[in-house]
C-alpha cells in the first residue's frame, strides 16, 4: 500500500513531466531540433494563468489564458527567430532557442520580480481509498492533462492538419511535393506545442510556485522523457513522463530521494543502450 | 594644461616636504585606524545592509568620542557587497589594497564570507562576518585565526531546535533537510544535540532542491509517526512542503529556521496552513546595556527600533570588539590586535557595556565585554553564541513566545 501511494504521486509528477515532453517531441518531429526555450514557455504559462487567475479568481480562466498566450508567445518565437533560420544547422536552432530561454525568463524576472508567486487555491484534505490518498486538486489537474492530451491527439490524427503536420514530420520533401505548405503546418505546430507548454506550466505552477527559473528546471527531466520516448513520438513522450514520474517514486525506499533523479537517466541509459529508437521509434510515432 | 602642470608640482612639493619631514607623515598614519564597512547595502542583503553599515560608523563615531583606541581614531571606509560574492571581492580588494583597511567588517552570506576569507586572510587582517555556514570555523577559511563570526553556526541553530523540541515536550522528532550545508548543518546540528540528550530521532529525510513536489519525501517522514518536524529548510521548498504536508490531513508540529518560516511562508500559503509553527531565529542580548546603546544610535540613524535588524546589533559589537582589541594592544600591530580580541570579550573578567567605560576598566585589570548582539564569547574558532528567539506562528502572526539560551 505504500508503493501504491508512491505509484500515484509519480503518476501526477510524470504528467507534467510528459506534457513538456510532448511540446519538445513535437517540434523536434517537424521543425527538427531540440526546443531549450520550452521550459520558458512553461514559466510563461505559468505567469499567464498566474496573472489570469489574480484577475478573475478562477482557474479555469487561468488556463486559458497559458494556452492561449503560451501559444503566440511560441509563434512569435517562430516568426521572428526560427523560421529566418530554418534552413540553418540544428546546432544554430538549438542555440537560438537558448537564448530565446533566456530572453524570456529575463522579461519574466523584471516584469514579475524573482521572489516566489503562489496560486493561490484552496487546499482541501484528500480523497481515501484503502490507505492510498489523492487531493482533489491531484485529481483536477490529472483530469485536465488528460484533456490537453486527448484534444493534442485529436488534432494531430483526426484533423486535415494534423495529418499534415504528420506527413511533414514523416518526410518534409515528399509532403511539399504533396502539395502540402509547410507555413501553415509550422504555424500549427508552434501555437500547438505552445499551448501544451503553457498548460504543463501552469500545471507546475499550481502544483509548486512560480520563479521565472522554475520552467528552466524542468527541462533536463523533459528532455530525458523526449528521448526516452523516442524523439518525435508523442505517445512516447508521454509514456516515458509517466515511467520517469513512477519510477523515481517507488524507487526512493531503495535508492533514497537524493538518487532518485540520478535513476532516472540511468533508466534512459539502458533503454538507448538496448533500443537506441527510444520506447516508441519514430517511424511508428509519425507515420 | 598649465594650471594642471602646477598643481601637479605643488603636489610633488608637497610630498617631498612630507617625506622630508618624517614626523608630520607618521603622526597622520599613527593618527587613524581604518576599518572597511563591506556590507550588502543593495541585493538580497539590502533589507540589512544599509543599517549594518550606519551602525559601524555610529560605533566608530561612540569609539571616537572617548578618546579613540590606543590613541587612534576609528577611520570607516564603506563599500557594498551588492549581496553577491563577485561584487564583494573587488570592493574588498578596494578596501584592502587602495584604502589600506587594517580589518574588514560586515560580510552578510555565507557564500560572500567565504569569497571574501582569503583575501583578507593573504592580507593578514581580520575579517567579521555575520554568516552561518559551517566552513567558515575552520581551515583553510579560518587557517589564521583572523576570521570572527557574529551569527550563529548553523549547528547552533540545531542545538537551539533540540532545546525547544524538549521544551515543547515533543517525543518524537523527525527531520527534514534540503540538501546543502546550511540545511544539512541544522538537522544535524539537531540529531547531536537531541541524541545527546538520550532521545532518539525518529526519520531523517535529505530532499533535493528544485522538486516538483515531496510528496514521496513527506510520506516517508510522516510513516514514522513523528510528533515534530524539524526542518533546515528554505522558503521555496517550505512553500511547497507545507501545502503538501496540510492536504495530507496528518496532524504534526514543526521546527523550522526564521529564514523558511517568514512572514513570506504565512503569504504563500496562508494563515491556516502555518499556525502553530515554530520559528526560530537568533536575538540580540536585547536585556544588556550594550542593548540600549545599540537601539538608540539605531533609531537615531535609522527611525526604526534596533530590534529589525539583528545583523545591524552584530555590525555594532564587530566595532566595539576591535576598538577594545587595540585599546588593549596598545597599538596596530595586527597579531598582538588579534590576540586581544578574546580577552577583551570572554571571561573572565569585569563585564562592561560600553567603549567609554570598557576603555576605562581595560586601565584597571581585564574585561568581558557583553556586546548588542550577544554576550560575544568567541571559541576556539572565532563563533560566538547568541540567544535564539522562538516565535509561534498564530492567526498569521509570529509572536516571540520565548528566548532560549545554549
Amino acid at each position: 500500500m505504500f508503493y501504491a501511494q508512491l505509484l500515484v504521486n509519480g503518476l501526477v509528477q510524470g504528467l507534467v513531466i510528459g506534457l513538456a515532453a510532448l511540446s519538445i517531441t513535437l517540434v523536434f518531429g517537424i521543425a527538427r531540433f531540440p526546443n531549450a526555450a520550452t521550459g520558458d514557455f512553461m514559466t510563461f504559462g505559468a505567469y499567464s494563468a498566474l496573472s489570469a487567475h489574480k484577475v478573475t479568481g478562477s482557474i479555469a480562466m487561468g488556463g486559458l489564458a497559458a494556452i492561449i498566450a503560451t501559444g503566440v508567445i511560441s509563434l512569435l518565437a517562430y516568426l521572428a527567430v526560427f523560421r529566418r533560420l530554418a534552413e540553418r544547422s540544428v546546432v544554430a536552432l538549438l542555440v537560438a532557442s537558448i537564448g530565446i530561454a533566456f530572453f524570456i525568463r529575463a522579461v519574466l524576472g523584471v516584469a514579475f520580480g524573482h521572489s516566489q508567486q503562489v496560486f493561490q487555491v484552496p487546499l482541501s484534505r484528500p480523497y481515501v481509498f484503502g490507505s492510498v490518498r489523492i487531493t482533489p486538486l491531484d485529481l483536477q489537474l490529472a483530469l485536465v492533462a488528460l484533456a490537453a492530451l486527448a484534444l493534442v491527439f485529436a488534432i494531430l490524427y483526426l484533423t486535415p492538419i494534423g495529418r499534415q503536420m504528420r506527413a511533414v514530420a514523416d518526410n518534409r520533401d515528399l509532403a511539399r511535393v504533396s502539395g502540402i505548405r509547410p507555413d501553415r503546418v509550422m504555424i500549427a505546430l508552434w501555437l500547438l506545442a505552445g499551448s501544451v507548454a503553457g498548460v504543463a506550466g501552469m500545471m507546475l505552477g499550481i502544483k509548486t510556485i512560480v520563479t521565472p527559473e522554475f520552467g528552466w528546471e524542468m527541462l533536463l527531466p523533459a528532455f530525458t522523457a523526449a528521448i526516452l520516448g523516442g524523439i518525435g513520438s508523442p505517445v512516447g513522450a508521454v509514456v516515458a513522463g509517466l515511467i520517469l514520474g513512477v519510477v523515481q517514486e517507488v524507487s526512493t525506499p531503495l535508492v533514497g530521494f537524493t538518487y532518485k533523479i540520478a535513476l532516472a537517466f540511468i533508466i534512459m541509459l539502458a533503454v538507448l543502450l538496448i533500443r537506441p529508437r527510444g520506447l516508441f521509434g519514430r517511424v511508428e510515432g509519425a507515420r | 594644461m598649465t594650471h594642471t602642470r602646477r598643481q601637479f608640482i605643488g603636489t610633488i612639493g608637497a610630498a617631498t616636504a612630507l617625506i622630508g619631514a618624517p614626523s608630520i607623515l607618521r603622526a597622520q598614519a599613527q593618527g587613524t585606524f581604518r576599518i572597511g564597512a563591506l556590507c550588502p547595502v543593495t541585493g538580497s542583503g539590502s533589507p540589512f545592509g544599509s543599517g549594518m553599515q550606519k551602525m559601524i560608523i555610529a560605533a566608530a563615531e561612540a569609539v571616537n568620542a572617548a578618546g579613540g583606541a590606543a590613541g587612534r581614531k576609528i577611520e570607516i571606509v564603506s563599500e557594498d557587497t551588492q549581496t553577491s560574492p563577485q561584487a564583494a571581492v573587488l570592493a574588498a580588494k578596494k578596501l584592502i589594497d587602495v584604502n589600506k583597511v587594517q580589518a574588514v567588517l560586515g560580510t552578510w552570506s555565507s557564500g560572500v564570507s567565504l569569497a571574501v576569507v582569503p583575501l583578507t586572510n593573504d592580507a593578514n587582517i581580520i575579517l567579521m562576518n555575520t554568516s552561518g555556514a559551517p566552513a567558515l570555523s575552520v581551515p583553510p577559511a579560518n587557517a589564521k585565526g583572523l576570521s570572527y563570526r557574529f551569527q550563529a553556526t548553523n549547528d547552533r541553530f540545531g542545538r537551539a531546535f533540540a532545546e525547544i523540541c524538549e521544551k515543547e515536550g515533543f517525543k518524537r522528532p523527525a527531520t527534514m533537510a534540503f540538501n546543502n550545508a546550511s540545511g544539512v548543518g541544522n538537522t544535524e546540528g539537531f540529531r547531536k544535540a537531541w541524541e545527546a540528550k538520550g532521545h532518539k530521532v525518529v526519520e531523517s529525510v535529505v530532499y533535493e532542491p528544485n522538486q516538483p513536489t515531496y510528496r514521496s519525501e513527506l510520506q516517508k517522514v510522516l510513516a514514522a509517526n513523528p510528533d515534530v518536524i524539524v526542518t533546515g529548510s528554505y522558503l521555496a521548498d517550505t512553500t511547497i512542503i507545507m501545502r503538501e504536508w496540510y492536504q495530507s490531513g496528518q496532524p504534526v508540529k514543526w521546527v523550522m529556521p526564521g529564514w523558511a518560516a517568514s512572514p513570506d511562508l504565512v503569504k504563500a500559503v496562508g494563515p491556516d496552513v502555518v499556525e502553530g509553527i515554530i520559528s526560530v531565529d537568533s536575538v540580540s542580548n536585547e536585556n544588556a546595556p550594550s542593548y540600549k546603546a545599540y537601539d538608540e544610535a539605531y533609531r537615531k540613524a535609522t527611525g526604526q527600533p534596533g530590534q529589525s535588524n539583528v545583523y545591524a546589533a552584530m555590525t555594532w559589537d564587530m566595532v566595539h570588539a576591535v576598538a577594545l582589541a587595540i585599546e588593549a594592544a596598545n597599538g596596530t600591530d595586527m597579531a598582538a590586535i588579534n590576540a586581544k580580541i578574546r580577552e577583551v570579550s570572554n571571561p573572565a573578567g569585569q563585564q562592561v557595556y560600553t567603549y567609554a567605560e570598557a576603555k576605562e576598566a581595560l586601565k584597571k585589570g581585564k574585561i568581558n565585554f557583553e556586546g548588542a548582539s550577544s554576550v560575544l564569547d568567541f571559541d576556539q574558532y572565532g563563533d560566538v553564541t547568541p540567544d535564539f528567539g522562538v516565535f509561534f506562528i498564530e492567526g498569521g502572526q509570529l509572536n516571540r513566545r520565548y528566548v532560549v539560551k545554549i
